[in-house]
């Protein structure tokens, strides 16, 4: 009878995950169907379900990628260049900072983390009218450098905020075993605790990477040439152009920014999790 | 055009590193003037200039300015006011912008452009520029943006959709038509809810008015005054009893639902023509999808009808064109203005059914179809939004588009009415 | 982020008064944040304070000097019931709704994941990961696809399934609705990362606790209630405070959903009217002021987080 009923709760709790993962997965398949599909068949009453091989078409990426009035491949470049930076930046600038806020005791010390928090509260809409003064005043509009400076600071509060977290989830007695044991304070550091926050930078790294790859507003206010556009840009302007004509066309624009995407989750999926666990472990 | 070639002839003679170092040159400074080949950017939006015209644009300016480029940047009316207000004021400005006619205002008060003198506006076409639209890039009795080209809406419709029916020669036949003619599957007249252009026609020849300025300078919004409300009324019964088209939806790719067959009369501007008209299966991967081969076939136009018949007051639609005050190079771009306004540009706009920029040049556009015989008529009686620098605010809040969302959602129309006019008269007097 | 409430016991005494002498060190570490942060956040608040004072337009942009106006600004949106208040109170409401299912939904999917097997799990890892990798702007695009109102597979099922005919049937168009789909786009994205991080924290609670529970009679839900939330107790308040924070902010996805259809007017949240009355409508200096305003109600919500993280850092 509990065998039974054991058996039972669990066939029904298979169900649930399945739910969860059709919920959670359904946009993301038809974004890739419909980008798959002729437009005669994904309007009106004679919709397809599924790109089988009689409808199947690669035309809508043909448009998505050799439109002209949308440039692709500098968007590509553009993205990957402002997301790298951005990552890089934010996590050795914020890694090093983190460490000072929770390795030192020194006078300022509240207030900065204070300030930290802070920040993160101001919303973006508000600032961006000055964010592009500045940038115009260094002549860094419509370059990489520019648009990675905004994003850098965007992103370092929170940044270093979620590693000051990860730093204070290693116990300091392992690094002052290692000191006793002959290491000098920073190899102890770099020996012990560092492979120890791997976990951390990455999940820290994934929030940054977001944020730089899906920001869009200040992107639109900073690099307005067509050359200058990020992939959001990119997909958005095509999105203007093409909008209610070609769905086909724009599902296949959205699956081109997401792949980078789905491609750098799926990388450091494993070592995210661990990030994750580790960050919650009690101290 | 002798001023180009004195210009393109001085241009040749400067060396290259000068060239380069206009590429840098720093934000605000429209008075350090340069010369020698440089790099002109023209904000043109959306695809209402044919592509016949921008060849000719680039492909003159180059001949005139040797060693100079000229590059077309396309950009696109959904948030245009945002992108220029910075990009305009920023160190690297296009140099020669295209705005809606109605939103000019916004920029002009606040310096956006460079002032066009009077010797230039003289050999620009002077007088002979459309004066409604002269005056909407004017401020403080300067000129600043002058008209690039006017569009009024034209109303479409193809016999292979009509069958018998006869075509409308009243605004109340027009209404009584599109409600009569409404199925599931074919709107009697196609109105996306927030195209409110199309609407003002309405309220016009009923009697209404959008805002008028009184003696002592206040303004007083009419859309609930007798003659409004008489036409939203026929405005909410086309919208609700004559029309599929979403009531949230903004007037664009109108040809979509026309090529499906399910549209009998579609008011759009008169360049939609070349889009119905497109090959269904373009080759360009920018192109857009059209239906020359179906209704594109015997596409008709005709001028809305009046209360009274003939051509109804509409909305002059259109643009002007200004030159940006931070622009790097001011000479190259007043180089490709002159040709933007010049009477053999024009005379391209005109032969691709836009109303061409200078009156004299009306008759350049082509009357043997019924659609550029329609645009023309349409034009001649057509009439412009309240001209208040603030009339730009009232666009921006999308005031007018989220009113006609409402009627077009069967709201109670009076209640719509006198919301609208408060919130315009907030704005056109604050 | 989870880790923050759970810091460990500060260092013995002596290791601090160790640490201060070479007060300097953390300062040099310090600084490549205070540069970035300093010019391109500091300046900017600095900025906007200003600008909350003055009268600032599109004129001022192009160099014309700013007026200062005192307080004008902030009477004017702080008197705007129909502009600004509503607006505000809109965001909250809108806030706390997703705030809430997002919390209920991820605690649930996080605790299926404990319950289902392996395979199970995995596949809703996949899932999971798949909704919260999409970009933003993208996840927009696909939901406004699948709502649209002429072509959009919701309408094609509906007319299927019930007969009726659902082709143009905006669902944009109601605010509630528009607000049922923004919250659907905003929880779908939201929910991989609370689910995620909660699963995560419930991993961690040790298994012998929970079977002697079992042992002792405890129902699931009292299991639940009395180990499993307490475990992850801390988890669980930095989620609601990064979630407040985020949802409050939720600017993307309505910007872009307005842009598809639906009356800006009924349903704009606080970053897109701010976005409007700046950038689209040239009012800088009342932007400025309402960027002001919410920051300060924003501190406000959240200081008692922030005084009881001090605390704890300060033990």
């Amino acid at each position: 009878m509990i065998k039974i009923r054991k058996r039972l709760a669990d066939t029904g709790f298979g169900v649930l995950a399945l739910v969860v993962f059709a919920v959670a997965a359904f946009p993301v398949y038809w974004m890739v169907s419909t980008s798959f599909l002729p437009n005669n068949r994904i309007r009106g009453e004679n919709l397809a379900f599924f790109p089988t091989p009689d409808v199947f078409t690669l035309d809508n990426y043909r448009t998505a990628m050799f439109n002209a009035r949308a440039p692709f491949p500098p968007a590509v470049l553009n993205s990957i260049s402002v997301t790298f930076l951005t990552l890089v930046i934010a996590l050795v600038v914020g890694f090093v900072a983190a460490l000072a806020l929770t390795r030192f005791q020194f006078k300022g010390r509240r207030t900065f983390i204070v300030l930290i928090l802070v920040v993160q509260m101001i919303p973006g809409e508000a600032m961006i009218i000055s964010m592009y003064r500045i940038i115009d005043g260094w002549q860094l509009l419509n370059t990489i450098i520019g648009l990675t400076l905004v994003y850098a600071a965007g992103v370092l509060p929170f940044t270093i905020w979620t590693l000051r977290g990860f730093v204070n989830g290693v116990p300091k007695e392992l690094e002052e075993a290692a000191m006793i044991d002959g290491c000098s304070p920073a190899g102890a550091f770099w020996r012990v605790t560092f492979p120890l926050l791997a976990p951390g930078l990455v999940a820290t790294g994934v929030f940054a990477f977001i944020q730089a790859w899906n920001e869009f507003v200040t992107a639109l206010v900073i690099m307005q040439r067509p050359d200058a556009m990020t992939l959001t840009l990119w997909l958005r302007t095509f999105l203007q152009a093409t909008q209610a004509t070609n769905w086909g066309a724009v599902m296949a624009g959205s699956v081109l920014i997401a792949i980078p995407a789905v491609v750098f989750f799926l990388i450091v999926q494993g070592r995210m999790t661990g990030g994750l666990v580790s960050g919650a472990v009690k101290g | 055009m002798n001023r180009n070639r004195l210009v393109g002839a001085a241009a040749s003679a400067i060396t290259l590193t000068l060239a380069l170092s206009a590429c840098g040159n720093a934000g605000g400074a429209a008075t350090a003037e340069e010369t020698g080949p440089g790099e002109v950017r023209v904000w043109l939006v959306g695809t209402d200039t044919p592509p016949e015209a921008r060849d000719y644009l680039k492909k003159t300016f180059e001949e005139q300015n040797e060693g100079s480029t000229l590059v077309i940047e396309e950009q696109a009316w959904d948030g245009l006011v945002d992108k220029y207000t910075t990009a305009l004021a920023g160190s690297d400005a296009p140099d020669v912008v295209e705005i809606g006619n109605t939103q000019a205002a916004a920029f002009t008060e606040a310096g956006y452009f460079r002032e066009i003198t009077g010797d230039e506006f003289e050999s620009l076409g002077g007088d002979d520029l459309l004066p409604g639209f002269v005056e909407a890039g004017d401020w403080e009795g300067k000129h600043y943006a002058l008209p690039y080209y006017s569009g009024s809406r034209v109303v479409f419709y193809s016999e292979q959709v009509l069958g018998d029916t006869e075509v409308p020669t009243t605004l109340d036949e027009y209404v009584e038509t599109a409600v009569d003619l409404k199925t599931d599957d074919l709107s009697g007249v196609y109105w996306p809810g927030q195209d409110w252009y199309n609407a003002l026609p309405f309220i016009w020849e009923n009697g209404g008015y959008v805002a008028e300025q009184a003696e002592d300078g206040t303004w007083d919004a009419g859309f609930s005054s007798e003659g409004g409300l008489a036409g939203l009324e026929q405005i909410q019964t086309i919208m609700t009893e004559g029309n599929n088209a979403p009531a949230d939806a903004q007037e664009t790719d109108l040809q979509v639902p026309f090529c499906e067959g399910k549209v009998a009369f579609l008011s759009a501007p008169s360049w939609i023509q070349w889009s119905i008209n497109a090959p269904e299966e373009p080759e360009e991967p920018e192109g857009v999808p059209g239906c020359a081969s179906t209704y594109g076939k015997d596409l008709e136009g005709m001028a809305l009808p009046g209360k009274d018949g003939g051509a109804a007051q509409v909305f002059a639609g259109g643009s002007n064109i200004a030159i940006a005050q931070k622009s790097a190079r001011p000479d190259l771009a007043m180089s490709a203005y002159e040709i933007l306004l010049s009477d053999e540009y024009q005379t391209i706009l005109a032969g691709n059914g836009l109303i061409p920029a200078k009156t004299s040049l009306f008759e350049q556009v082509d009357q043997e179809t019924s659609i550029g015989k329609a645009a023309v008529e349409a034009a001649a009686n057509a009439k412009l939004t309240p001209a208040s620098p603030k009339w730009a605010d009232v666009e921006s809040k999308m005031l007018l588009q989220s009113a006609f969302t409402k009627i077009a959602s069967g709201d109670d129309v009076k209640a719509v009415a006198e919301q609208l006019d408060a919130d315009i008269e907030e704005i056109l007097n604050s | 982020m989870s880790s923050t409430l759970l810091d460990p016991p500060a260092p013995p005494r002596q290791l601090i008064r160790q640490k201060r002498r070479r007060s300097y060190l953390p300062w040099l570490l310090l600084s490549a944040t205070m540069v970035i942060l300093g010019v391109m956040t500091g300046y900017p608040v600095v900025r906007l304070l200003v600008m909350s004072f003055q009268e600032y337009e599109r004129a001022q942009l192009m160099g014309v000097p700013a007026e200062w106006v005192g307080f004008d600004n902030y009477a004017a949106v702080l008197t705007d019931v129909e502009g600004f208040w509503t607006v505000f109170a809109r965001s909250f409401a809108l806030m706390i709704v997703l705030v809430v299912i997002t919390m209920v939904l991820g605690m649930l999917v996080a605790l299926l994941m404990i319950r289902v097997g392996k395979r199970m799990r995995l596949l809703m890892s996949v899932g999971l990961l798949l909704a919260w990798a999409m970009p933003t702007l993208a996840a927009t695009t696909v939901w406004g696809w699948v709502f649209d109102t002429q072509y959009g597979v919701v309408n094609n099922l509906l007319t299927a399934i019930t007969g009726d005919r659902w082709f143009g049937y905006s669902w944009l168009i109601n605010p509630l609705s528009f607000f049922v789909i923004l919250t659907c786009i905003v929880v779908w994205g939201a929910v991989p990362f609370v689910a995620f991080t909660l699963y995560a924290g419930l991993t961690q609670v040790p298994e012998e606790v929970m079977e002697a529970a079992q042992l002792d009679g405890a129902s699931a839900f009292q299991r639940f209630r009395l180990i499993q939330v307490p475990y992850v107790r801390g988890i669980i308040t930095v989620l609601v405070v990064l979630s407040m924070i985020w949802d409050l902010k939720v600017f993307t996805q309505v910007f872009v959903l307005q842009d598809i259809g639906g009356d800006r007017e009924l349903t704009n949240t606080i970053g897109v009217y701010i976005y409007q009355t700046g950038m689209a409508q040239g009012h800088y200096g009342m932007a400025s002021a309402i960027g002001v305003i919410f920051v300060v109600v924003m501190l406000t919500i959240a200081y008692p987080y922030v005084r009881r993280t001090l605390r704890e850092d300060e033990q």
